[in-house]
């Protein structure tokens, strides 16, 4: 099996293209080049295909990884070495990844075709989904942490473009400048923890840093009395936590539904927010070093909890599907900081399937009835059907119901979570960690039943509820009707194909082996848990050393005598499913009792939502507590803390300083203290200038010439006479010296 | 007895006539008599010292020289006088000015 460049680089140069294309001609294409985005999406798709299908399906060991290195710049000069290599980076975990997001994005744009017809912003929209994809696979791709930087940039950009992008609406505007910023926060940190690294390793690339972290050269630095790997892992995990919109900088993830549907299921699922994830991942044997997991757990655990909290509040389908993302998102973190490397990666995965799945069947419901409001939803299971399908799947996912993918995924990281707090002899405050997992989980299978059953179940609500016109169309479909004119679902392949396939991919097995993902239970037995399998923890002895290609030469797995990956039991030892652990005992019982307790909270979340809003036998909760309720309606005040208190008392009161120093003293001193330097010498200057040279120099020198004319007037009198007499004069004088 | 002081001495009487001519004069005509003069008070000077210091032929050539000389220059200078004439009208040297512009 031959890899070279030409057959990993249209991956990521395809989309590419279509950018371009798109960018410069899309207004003279048919469809103003949709279905070229769409197609470049495809061939990504095919590549990557091809990627997956070598890696996972074992032509290459678990542990290998093409590499692939070029020089961008060396500015080397002695033994200084400042070299940046760019280069590609593919293991299994990447080519994975590479086929989510190119399958994900693939469904969505296919799905947009239909969404953003007749739309103003069609062209437009259509320029800027390519590129956020091909920026998302070529941070996938990246070998390094710079080039990763440059994507990550690039999809900042691209998520601003995609928020905004109805320009003539104030709020869509807000919004977008409200998680550019946001994620800036983070960005500064990220960019400083990978010059903290170049600066200390002199590289930058992945593989570099798992062989320094081997060789133990992060030991003995320190950074602001801070170990260096602490501080390190710190600032990138801080970058993550703005892009993957963690506790403290969530807040822009859930104005970011302002654009376009299918856009924010590109920024929810496949691209943007796994990003954080994805460093996180990356960088796990850094944040191992530093020390920082528990942190990590810690902000997933606060925003899984805390965001499952507000989405029971919210009526905006859109807002509760933000939110749900923000509460996956902070399991994932939890994956990440208990420990559990391949669930929380397959959380990812999991999560970008149904979690795509459920924006696009929201933008479904939304495109077709032009309301985004739950409350003037309901019974719209006979309107659509398929949608309804797509949609009950995903929730069932999400809710982490049995045989559905979430539950895998979610459950594996539950249980090490519960192992991690309550059993692996950690700090007993880190209990809080599976604590707020669980009832997160609780809440989100509460939350999300409670969004099916408002809108598809019950009674249409659409006809006579016609106050309250004003708020609640953000989305781009601005009709001003109410539902009156509802019709039945168009059989649109565009629109009900993705959601059939990406719902297929919500039951659980295609990820796990066997039905239930858990131990007990096992139907088709261990053998095909390929998953487990293939992501692990990068183990970073391996990478002393390792040789890496010369960009555009061949890489033979061939000559390498690899042996084929091992579907088999054992060769999973990470998240200690089996293998020399002492504890593996207790981490199948607290694998065993978290999947009960998961089961049971979930199922009790499902049936709460269940009797409030279809029995009817108990009534919402909301009325009843009425601060709890405007509290989470407001978001915990976040908005209004970093608006009020952090922006305009703190941030403006700084500004204020700042325009003071630089009015009152910069410009007062610095600035017109130079002018009255300058007007000093300028005065000098010019009295030199008028009394030096030109009185002197210039004038002087004519007035000289003018006083010897005088003698030389006399003289040419032009009369020739006169020449004639002193020519005699000359030679009598001429002959007088002679002193003949 | 004829000696060449005699000689010098009429030499010295022609040229020093002829220069004060040529400073004095206002005609033109008059100040190219006098350059004639101090013209043949040289050839005068040639022939005798020819004639009584080196005692060959060389001074007698050479004052017929000066004599071809003086006839073409005379030639010349008339010319110049006449198309002088022609443009001012008069042959008086002071009007002779161009030179001083």
């Amino acid at each position: 099996m031959e890899y070279t460049v030409g057959s990993i680089a249209p991956i990521f140069l395809a989309p590419v293209i279509a950018f371009v294309i798109n960018a410069i001609f899309g207004r003279k294409l048919p469809r103003q080049g949709d279905w070229l985005a769409t197609l470049s999406i495809f061939i990504s798709f095919i590549f990557s295909a091809r990627i997956f299908g070598d890696f996972v399906f074992g032509k290459f060991a678990s542990d290998f990884f093409v590499h692939k290195v070029f020089t961008w710049f060396d500015l080397s000069y002695g033994t200084q070495i400042w070299k940046v290599d760019m280069g590609i980076y593919i293991d299994n975990m990447a080519s994975i990844m590479l086929l989510m997001v190119s399958g994900v994005a693939f469904l969505i744009h296919l799905f947009s075709t239909w969404y953003m017809d007749h739309d103003e912003k069609h062209g437009r929209f259509f320029v800027f989904l390519p590129l956020f994809t091909s920026a998302m696979l070529g941070l996938v791709l990246s070998d390094n942490l710079f080039s990763m930087f440059i994507f990550w940039e690039i999809m900042g950009f691209c998520s601003y473009s995609l928020i905004g992008i109805y320009v003539k609406k104030e709020k869509a505007g807000d919004a977008s400048l409200k998680a550019f910023m946001t994620t800036r926060v983070g960005d500064v940190f990220l960019l400083l923890g990978i010059v903290a690294i170049w600066m200390l390793l002199g590289s930058v690339a992945y593989v570099d840093i798992y062989a320094a972290i081997a060789e133990g050269k992060f030991a003995g630095h320190s950074v602001l009395g801070i170990s260096f790997a602490t501080f390190a892992a710190l600032c990138i995990f801080l970058g993550g936590m703005g892009k993957s919109a963690q506790f403290p900088l969530h807040v822009w993830l859930p104005d970011a539904m302002m654009g376009p549907t299918p856009g924010s299921a590109l920024i929810h699922a496949a691209t943007m927010v796994t990003a954080g994830v994805w460093v996180s991942l990356r960088m796990y044997p850094l944040m191992v070093l530093g020390d920082i997991t528990w942190f990590i757990a810690v902000i997933g655990a606060i925003t899984a909890f805390g965001a499952a909290t507000i989405a029971t509040v919210q009526t905006d389908i859109k807002a509760v599907l933000a939110y749900s993302t923000l509460s996956q998102l902070g399991y994932m973190m939890i994956g990440v900081g208990v420990g559990s490397y391949n669930a929380a990666f397959m959380h990812v995965i999991t999560h970008a399937m149904f979690k795509a799945c459920l924006f696009l069947a929201a933008g479904s419901v939304i495109h077709t009835i032009h309301e985004q409001q739950m409350p003037k939803m309901g019974g719209l299971r006979k309107y659509l059907p398929y949608t309804h399908f797509a949609m009950m799947c995903c929730t069932l996912a999400i809710a982490g119901i049995p045989f559905f993918s979430g539950f895998v995924s979610k459950d594996r990281i539950l249980g090490d979570a519960l192992y991690y707090g309550f059993m692996a002899g950690q700090n007993p405050l880190l209990a809080i960690v599976p604590i707020l997992g669980f009832a997160g989980a609780g809440l989100t299978a509460f939350y999300m039943f409670r969004m099916m059953f408002l809108t598809f179940y019950g009674e249409n609500r659409m006809h006579h509820d016609d106050h309250g016109h004003g708020h609640g169309h953000q989305d781009s479909h601005g009709h001003e009707s109410h539902g009156h004119d509802i019709h039945h679902e168009h059989l649109d392949a565009r629109q009900n194909v993705p959601l059939l396939i990406l719902s297929v991919f919500t039951l659980g097995f295609w990820f796990a082996g066997n039905l239930t993902g858990q131990n007990f239970g096992k139907v088709f037995g261990e053998k095909n848990e390929w998953f487990k399998i293939l992501v692990e923890a990068p183990k970073v002895e391996k990478f002393i050393n390792s040789p890496r290609e010369e960009f555009g030469k061949t890489d033979t797995a061939a000559d390498k005598n690899l042996p084929k990956a091992v579907y088999d039991y054992h060769s999973d030892s990470q998240t200690g499913y089996a293998g020399p652990n002492p504890d593996t005992h207790k981490i199948h019982s607290a694998h065993t009792i978290g999947a009960i307790a998961s089961i049971i909270i979930a199922f009790s979340g499902v049936f709460l939502a269940f009797l409030m809003y279809i029995k009817g036998s108990i009534k919402p909760w909301a009325p009843k507590f009425p601060e709890l309720t405007k509290v989470l309606q407001n978001k915990y005040g976040f908005d209004e803390l970093y608006i009020d208190v952090i922006i305009k008392k703190g941030l403006l009161g700084f500004n204020r300083f700042l325009s003071w120093f630089d009015m009152g003293v910069y410009d007062r001193f610095a600035v017109d203290g130079w002018a009255a330097v300058n007007r000093v010498i300028f005065k000098a200057s010019k009295w030199f200038d008028n009394v030096v040279v030109d009185a002197i120099g210039v004038d002087g020198t004519g007035v000289a010439v003018n006083l010897f004319n005088l003698v030389l007037r006399i003289v040419q009198s032009g009369k020739i006479q006169f020449y004639f007499i002193m020519l005699i004069m000359v030679l009598a004088s001429y002959i007088w010296t002679l002193n003949i | 007895m004829m000696s060449l002081a005699s000689y010098l001495i009429i030499s010295l009487i022609l040229f020093i006539v002829g220069l004060v001519v040529m400073i004095a004069r206002k005609n033109i005509v008059a100040i190219l008599l006098g350059i004639e003069l101090i013209l043949n008070a040289a050839a005068l000077n040639f022939v005798a010292y020819s004639r009584y210091v080196t005692n060959n032929l060389d001074g007698h050539i050479f004052s017929l020289f000066i004599i071809v000389v003086a006839a073409a220059e005379a030639a010349v200078g008339l010319a110049i006088v006449i198309r002088f004439f022609q443009i001012k009208e008069t042959i008086h040297i002071d009007e002779a000015t161009q030179l001083r512009n």
